[in-house]
């Protein structure tokens, strides 16, 4: 299996020295307590902040060396808050597509049906949305650049139990079929363990633990995951 | 036009102990800053009375070229104290209102607006500098507030891959409207609540009604005009501060006063 990203030695003041690999069409979740640094890893991933050392590779080139819109596009991340921008569902989902002139309303009813939403919701303003639309909107809407790799920081959060099925029944379409490679938060245990090849877990700042799903959950080596799992 | 006498005006001084009385009623505590105020007011005001008088006394060139530039330098100098943090923020006052004061003044001049005559041109210009400056001062702050408080809308059109000028323009497009909707408003409204401050005076000075609407109109349209060039000017410079070269936020530091 091909590495897809690599961070080496990562750190910042809210990362300490983290090294992990993304595995290529494959599906990481990342867990860990809350103000442990999952959210500041994904913006270095994106390349949204610098870290202060260390190196981050993007098909075994370190990612300063891409044009860096492109490595964004390449790279979608959808964020814990949806933040949606003011207008309507299509001004949102056509804002990624529009800076490379690929917009098309096929394209709108194609990614509002990937996220379950109906068609018709295209034109509604997204402050009249519930925070589970402007959830899947905004998961949607960085769809919309057919990234290889998708960020996804809690991104089924604010979802009943159906909707949360559908969404995870998507991730895997999109790593089975599309061939995308996902990163993805959950605070949800039983979904990181149900949906992830590899999980990754962070702890005040550091990578305390990371390897194949299954063992990790079966076998924590250290003390605070095993906590973290009892918990 | 009659005049107000001396005698006449030392009665304000009534007038004054009306606030500075209830600040010590109520201890509001703004007796002192009451009086104060209004005494630096009177003798600013006497200042440029006379300041005004010699001024139209000498050739129109240099009475304008000196007192335009002065009140450039005083705007640009307290538009760019909003500005706290923002690289180069007197420079850019100053240049915008420059651009503007020129601007409008060619036009004035050029269409026959007004005569290029100190009595004109100080007190017009004094009107179009004076809501430039504030226009100037409300986006720069307007620019900060907006990209703190849409922060996360500005990474997430980063992170969609729009480079640091698209990811602003939402930001722009709210500073350029903010600083409009005010002339919009008072324009609807204009005449009926309030006369403007210029048509008083051209009134009480003696003018009839239909000469002084003529002025107003020229001044409010010139302000509104004016107002919405120096924000949009203010807001495409300075959203690029927001950024560093590799297209990712920075924090401007620098309170609001
Ligand atoms: N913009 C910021 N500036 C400064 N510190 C921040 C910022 N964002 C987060 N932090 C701090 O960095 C630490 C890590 O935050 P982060 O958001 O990465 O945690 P997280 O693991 O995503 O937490 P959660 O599960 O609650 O989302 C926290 O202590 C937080 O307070
Ligand atoms: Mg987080």
């Amino acid at each position: 299996m091909k590495t897809i990203m690599e961070a080496r030695n990562v750190k910042n003041e809210r990362v300490d020295d983290v090294h992990f690999e993304l595995m290529e069409e494959t599906l990481t979740t990342m867990i860990g307590p809350s103000g442990s640094g999952k959210s500041s890893l994904l913006m270095l991933l994106n390349r949204l902040e610098d870290p202060d050392e260390g190196e981050i590779y993007f098909k075994s080139k370190k990612i300063e060396q891409y044009p860096i819109n492109e490595l964004r596009r390449n790279i979608g991340m959808v964020f814990q808050q949806a933040h949606l921008f003011d207008g309507t569902v299509e001004d949102n989902l056509k804002f990624g597509p529009r800076l490379k002139k690929k917009w098309s309303q096929n394209l709108g009813s194609e990614l509002l049906e990937k996220v379950q939403l109906p068609v018709d919701i295209l034109t509604k303003d997204v402050s009249h949305l519930s925070g589970g639309e402007q959830q899947r909107v905004a998961f949607a809407r960085t769809l919309a650049n057919d990234p290889e790799v998708l960020l996804l920081d809690e991104v089924t959060s604010a979802l009943d139990m159906r909707t949360v099925e559908w969404m995870e029944k998507l991730l895997h379409r999109l790593v089975d079929e599309e061939g995308k490679t996902i990163l993805m938060i959950t605070h949800d245990l039983k979904q990181a363990e149900r949906l992830g090849s590899y999980t990754l877990f962070m702890n005040e700042g550091r990578l305390e633990e990371k390897g194949e799903t299954s063992e990790l959950f079966r076998h924590p080596n250290s003390n605070a995951l095993k906590k973290f799992i009892e918990a | 036009m009659t005049n107000i006498s001396n005698l006449s005006l030392l009665t304000m001084i009534l007038f004054v102990m009306i606030p500075v009385s209830l600040s010590y009623l109520y201890s509001l505590g703004i007796g002192k800053s009451a009086i104060w105020s209004s005494l630096r007011g009177v003798v600013q005001l006497f200042l440029i009375g006379y300041i005004l008088t010699f001024l139209f006394s000498i050739p129109d060139w240099q009475g304008i070229g000196l007192w335009v530039a002065v009140m450039l330098v005083i705007a640009s100098f307290q538009a760019s104290r909003r500005g706290q943090g923002i690289p180069h923020a007197f420079l850019l006052s100053l240049s915008s209102l420059i651009l503007i004061e020129v601007f409008v003044l060619s036009l004035w001049i050029v269409f026959d607006i007004i005569p290029f005559r100190s009595e004109q041109v100080i007190p017009m210009s004094g009107m179009i500098i004076g809501n430039s400056m504030v226009a100037a001062g409300l986006a720069f702050e307007r620019m900060k507030n907006e990209f703190h408080s849409n922060q996360g809308k500005v990474l997430a059109a980063l992170s969609l891959g729009a480079n640091a000028s698209q990811a602003s323009q939402m930001i722009i497009r709210k500073t350029i409207r903010a600083a409009m909707i005010p002339n919009v408003d008072r324009l609807k409204t204009i005449g009926l609540v309030q006369l403007p401050g210029m048509m008083t005076g051209l009134i009480l000075g003696g003018a009839s009604p239909i000469e002084a609407i003529r002025y107003q109109i020229v001044i409010s349209i010139s302000v509104f005009s004016t107002v919405s060039i120096c924000a949009m000017i203010i807001s495409l410079v300075t959203y690029r501060f927001f950024f560093n070269q590799n297209m990712q936020l920075q924090t401007i530091e620098g309170g609001n006063d």
